[in-house]
């Protein structure tokens, strides 16, 4: 017969509780972090909020020449050669056939073993976080680690 | 000698000017909105007047090397051709508009019906910003039969090997890791440790600027910044500008007197751990080989007999390419993975940003010079085809 009062390891106790995310969910996040790296901007258009009245600023600026023929606007140009990455890539087969196109132009996956540096302090680490997978290198870390990032955090 | 009017569409900045002039104009190739001034926008190097400059919103022509935001680039182009930077009469001056490799013929037709319908071109050479590269190397050194063009730039890296002044396509690659994300993972790091930096991409690339450096032994150097200060010589103080009093940070180290008035960050292992990235890439997950590594891969795909001089023939352009360090760490690793029977010479040139411009400053005086171009005419009456049979075949 089993002791239902018995004594329990907090240890385990604590462990089920804590989510972990499995591996398709840790590429995502990986993959989110690689792509934010190429972001123009992290934060909102300052101009976003502006109403447009009378006073509001004219952001297409005429910077065109007036002598000449009439130009056209900047607005024609954006919607002309306006092409999705997929229509670009299947023009170019079409234009140069059998030839090395940008795509095939990238360098192969890495050879080395990857390299880990904590994710905190930034200096090369050897522990992993059990939730998410993150890297740290002292209790410390793991602490603000766990306090700040893990599962909260996303991009 | 008629001139030629060089620009090098550099996704960071256009490299501009005249081929008679000594050095190009450098124009930022973006647009920008200031939180301060919600009545303009700064177009190019307009930023100069922003009294402000912090929280700078970027509106970028070009994303990955590829112009995708057409009307930004038009207007970024018509700033750069009016009288307030650097004019041209395109009806006399031949026009050399540099690219990156392996642009999208979608893309080149554009830029083509631009500068022919509406700048009027009447002579246009398309070339690659590498191919220039080589020119000017090939120029200085005529004895050279082969070229290893390594080209650091914002949006990628590429290392091309160029035999007997041609480009091999097979042996071109790139890594995508440049000066943006660079700078990005700057601000992502800083950002977590030490400050919200995340909406100041104008200062932080500056702090990217006046602080990294490549590593010449990154075990060595992680040891170091573990210490404390007098032991520590990698840690400084950044001081940030406030855009009253400064308008420009600065680095202080630690043995000045201490600032105290002034926001700063303190660069520690930072200084070393992002420059780091454009030799080992998956640092942050992207799944590619480090330059030198791939150097030596596309040493190996060439032909055997053209390997030791393109060892002995590296020269570096583009302007991530400009941090202390850089060439003895892309050394030091060359020389660890290249076979020893094989001599490696690096070239930095004094400028490497402006170099391929002056490789197009160069070519416009080349005899053959108008057997390159396509003119007004013969795009009128060929169409796009002929910039593909005339520009794909040279290099």
């Amino acid at each position: 017969m089993a002791n239902k009062g018995g004594r329990e390891s907090g240890r385990l106790k604590v462990q089920e509780k804590r989510r972990i995310l499995d591996d398709a969910t840790r590429q995502r996040r990986a993959n989110q972090a690689v792509e934010a790296l190429y972001n123009d901007n992290f934060h909102d258009d300052p101009h976003g909020d502006l109403v447009a009245n009378k006073k509001a600023p004219k952001f297409h600026d005429t910077l065109y020449t007036k002598k000449g023929k009439k130009s056209k606007g900047a607005d024609y140009y954006k919607f002309k050669y306006r092409k999705t990455y997929g229509q670009m890539i299947e023009y170019e087969e079409i234009v140069r056939p059998n030839q090395t196109h940008y795509p095939d132009a990238a360098a192969p996956a890495p050879t080395l073993p990857k390299r880990y540096f904590c994710c905190a302090c930034g200096f090369p680490c050897s522990y992993t976080c059990i939730t998410c997978g993150a890297k740290f290198c002292s209790v410390s870390c793991q602490k603000l680690h766990m306090d700040t990032r893990c599962l909260k955090w996303t991009a | 000698m008629p001139s030629a009017y060089v620009l090098d569409n550099g996704a960071y900045s256009i490299k501009v000017e005249h081929s008679n002039a000594a050095q190009p104009k450098l124009v930022p190739n973006c647009i920008m909105k200031a939180k301060s001034e919600k009545k303009r926008l700064f177009i190019g190097d307009q930023i100069d007047d922003c009294r402000d400059a912090s929280g700078l919103f970027y509106l970028l022509p070009m994303n990955k090397g590829l112009i995708v935001n057409w009307d930004l680039q038009k207007s970024v182009w018509d700033y750069i051709l009016s009288k307030d930077c650097c004019p041209a009469n395109f009806a006399e001056t031949p026009c050399i508009y540099m690219e990156p490799y392996f642009n999208y013929a979608s893309v080149q037709e554009g830029v083509a019906e631009i500068f022919f319908e509406e700048y009027e071109c009447q002579s246009f050479l398309r070339i690659p910003t590498g191919d220039l590269a080589e020119y000017h190397y090939r120029k200085q050194n005529p004895a050279a039969p082969c070229c290893l063009v390594i080209d650091a730039g914002y949006s990628f890296s590429h290392v091309a090997a160029y035999i007997n002044g041609k480009r091999d396509p097979k042996a071109t690659k790139r890594i995508d890791v440049g000066g943006k994300v660079l700078t990005n993972h700057l601000k992502e790091i800083i950002s977590y440790r030490q400050l919200n930096v995340m909406e100041e991409t104008y200062v932080m690339n500056q702090v990217k600027e006046d602080c990294c450096f490549v590593s010449l032994d990154l075990k060595a150097d992680f040891a170091k910044s573990k210490l404390k200060y007098p032991e520590n010589d990698i840690v400084r103080e950044y001081i940030l500008p406030d855009f009253t009093t400064l308008r420009r940070g600065y680095v202080h180290t630690l043995d000045q007197p201490p600032v105290v008035d002034q926001q700063k960050l303190r660069m520690n292992n930072e200084r070393f751990s992002v420059p780091e990235l454009l030799f080992h890439p998956s640092d942050v997950g992207i799944q590619q080989i480090g330059l030198a590594e791939l150097v030596h891969h596309c040493v190996e795909l060439c032909p055997e007999e053209a390997r030791s001089h393109l060892y002995e023939n590296i020269i570096i352009t583009g302007g991530t390419s400009q941090f202390p360090g850089f060439v003895d760490r892309l050394y030091k690793d060359v020389r660890a993975l290249a076979s020893d029977e094989y001599n490696i010479n690096i070239t930095l040139p004094p400028d490497p940003t402006t170099y391929s411009w002056q490789g197009g400053k160069l070519i416009s005086q080349d005899p053959e010079f108008y057997s390159f171009v396509v003119t007004k005419e013969e795009y009128y009456e060929e169409g796009p085809i002929i910039l593909l049979e005339r520009f794909d075949g040279v290099s």
